[in-house]
């Protein structure tokens, strides 16, 4: 068997004495898209913290590659090769667009700066290079926080909601773009309260619940599992 | 270089000459003056480079500069080091200072990182006063007589230049970019893989040396310090002002801030004495009411100015 990209055993995390995640595991596997759903306060973006190094688990391991990395600082994570984007929008509001994206490189200036105007121009927003992040629309920030992401080349990406707040026509291009990411050999692990998106898009889907995993499995079988029916609508 | 660019470069140049042979032909107060309008710049630009890049507000940057003043002078009355090796000296021993304070106080968030640092000052300040045998406690020590006004005067300067041309420097690399994410979202730049705390300490270093270096100079220009004139809060809030006023976080807003508080201050001192206080509250009180990015970050705003100015 491949090793996992990622593999979550058993994380438990509490806040004072609410338990946010319960003994959660997931697996994921290179080069697949994969949904995280879950009522509010379910766990799922404290679990993408415990990921990312944002909090540090009270129990379990987090391994990436097969290299635990639970209780590591963020910033070793991410340079490891986890991408993340953020549930409330986190540019750099005073930086320009281009300087969000170069500000996250390394390695020759001009490179970067070639890298960050091609992916300005995928995301269609290249004449805002030198607009200060934060006058840009929601959206336009939306779309920055994405490629400024994809700047630091990550193996992984975690993406909470990324469908919140975006049109149609918008949605349909990250949509795409995300399925382009998993076609280069990408991971996509995605928090989502949209569930065409997460029907649409998804492989697998995690549904978390009190923060504990209550079902996993492709979208089809996931919508009519009795567990998840009852978590969202209550019995 | 655009021709605007050049024609800054060209006017800068000029300046600089102008200022260079101005000792020949100035008057003692001109040159005192100046002297101290140097060491407005370099302090004004030391503190911009941590609080004015990462956010990180530090109400005892004046700390460095007394750390500066007391090294300076204890290696030239004890040791009998010339003047400039003792206030070069001055910007190292800050500098470990800053490395000493740093490492645990820059883990703390923005506020409390601010109050630890008005505590240094106090603590530093209690301490010289207390080691009597080297500091020469509440008496203070008095350096040799010598005069060297317009030696100081020159070194002075440079170090105006070499903070502001540091400056330049790390504001307009990726470095300085790095810094800037601290003070925009510090969680966003952690997990873009910067390593936060890191950036802060590089930073803090490098604001340090500074107010090190013009600390051990003053201490040789006024020929006496003693813990009350090497420590006072005011001086700290003098810098904060100055940034603010200019525009924190750009090259020459500290330069610009110190030069027009300097060039006020001088004069309206002259004339009331006791209202250059109010009038200086009321600068503060303004500029943060109505242009809390300064002069040049409301100019940067508005009109789309490169990282440059």
């Amino acid at each position: 068997m491949v090793t996992p990209v990622l593999a979550v055993e058993a994380i438990r995390k509490s806040f004072g004495g609410v338990t946010a995640v319960d003994r959660v595991s997931l697996t994921l596997a290179p080069g697949k898209i994969y949904g995280l759903i879950g009522p509010n306060g379910s766990g799922k973006t404290t679990l993408f913290n415990c990921i990312t190094g944002m909090e540090r688990p009270d129990g379990g391991r987090v391994l990436l590659n097969g290299r635990r990395i639970d209780g590591l600082k963020p910033h070793r994570i991410a340079n490891m090769g986890v991408g993340r984007t953020f549930q409330v929008i986190r540019v750099f509001p005073e930086l320009t667009a281009l300087e969000n994206l170069l500000v996250v490189t390394r390695g020759p200036r001009e490179e970067a700066e070639q890298r960050g105007l091609e992916l300005l121009r995928f995301v269609k927003i290249e004449r805002l290079r030198d607009e200060f992040a934060g006058n840009l629309s929601y959206g336009q920030q939306k779309l920055v926080e994405f490629i400024r992401m994809l700047m630091t080349e990550p193996s992984l990406i975690l993406l909470d909601e990324p469908a919140a707040g975006v049109n149609r026509t918008l949605l349909n291009d990250l949509l795409e773009a995300v399925r382009g990411l998993r076609d280069e050999g990408r991971t996509v692990l995605l928090v989502e309260h949209d569930m065409k998106v997460v029907m649409g898009l998804c492989e697998t889907v995690f549904v978390l619940d009190h923060g504990e995993k209550i079902a996993e499995g492709p979208p089809g079988v996931i919508q009519s599992d009795e567990r998840v029916i009852e978590a969202y609508f209550g019995r | 270089m655009s021709g605007r660019g050049r024609m800054f470069v060209a006017g800068l140049a000029v300046l600089v000459l102008v200022l260079a042979v101005y000792p020949s032909f100035g008057s003692g107060y001109g040159v005192r003056s100046m002297l101290q309008l140097f060491m407005w710049m370099a302090l004004a630009g030391s503190w911009n480079l941590i609080s004015g890049l990462t956010g990180y507000v530090s109400f005892g940057h004046v700390a460095f500069f007394g750390a500066g003043s007391y090294t300076a002078a204890i290696l030239i009355t004890k040791a009998g080091w010339p003047w400039l090796a003792a206030s070069l000296a001055g910007g190292l021993g800050a500098c470990v200072l800053a490395l000493l304070i740093g490492y645990p106080c820059l883990r703390l968030k923005g506020p409390y990182f601010a109050i630890a640092m008005l505590g240094l000052n106090e603590v530093l300040r209690a301490l010289v006063s207390y080691f009597e045998g080297l500091t020469g406690g509440g008496l203070g020590l008095s350096l040799p007589t010598l005069q060297a006004t317009v030696p100081v005067y020159y070194v002075m300067g440079l170090t105006a230049i070499g903070v502001t041309a540091l400056t330049y420097v790390i504001i307009t690399s990726r470095f300085g970019l790095r810094l800037m994410t601290i003070r925009e979202d510090e969680v966003a730049a952690e997990a873009m893989g910067i390593d936060t705390f890191r950036h802060k300490l590089y930073a803090f270093l490098l604001s340090a040396v500074g107010p090190g270096i013009v600390g051990g100079l003053a201490a040789r220009d006024q020929g006496y310090i003693e813990p009350i004139s090497v420590f006072p809060l005011a001086m700290t809030i003098t810098m904060i002002v100055m940034v603010l006023f200019g525009g924190k976080g750009t090259v020459w807003g500290p330069v610009l801030g110190a030069a027009t508080l300097f060039i006020f201050q001088e004069l309206v001192w002259a004339q009331f004495i006791y209202l250059h206080q109010l009038l200086f509250g009321a600068i503060i009180i303004g500029v943060v009411l109505l242009m809390p990015r300064g002069v040049l970050g409301l100019l940067q705003m508005k009109y789309r100015l490169p990282r440059t100015i």
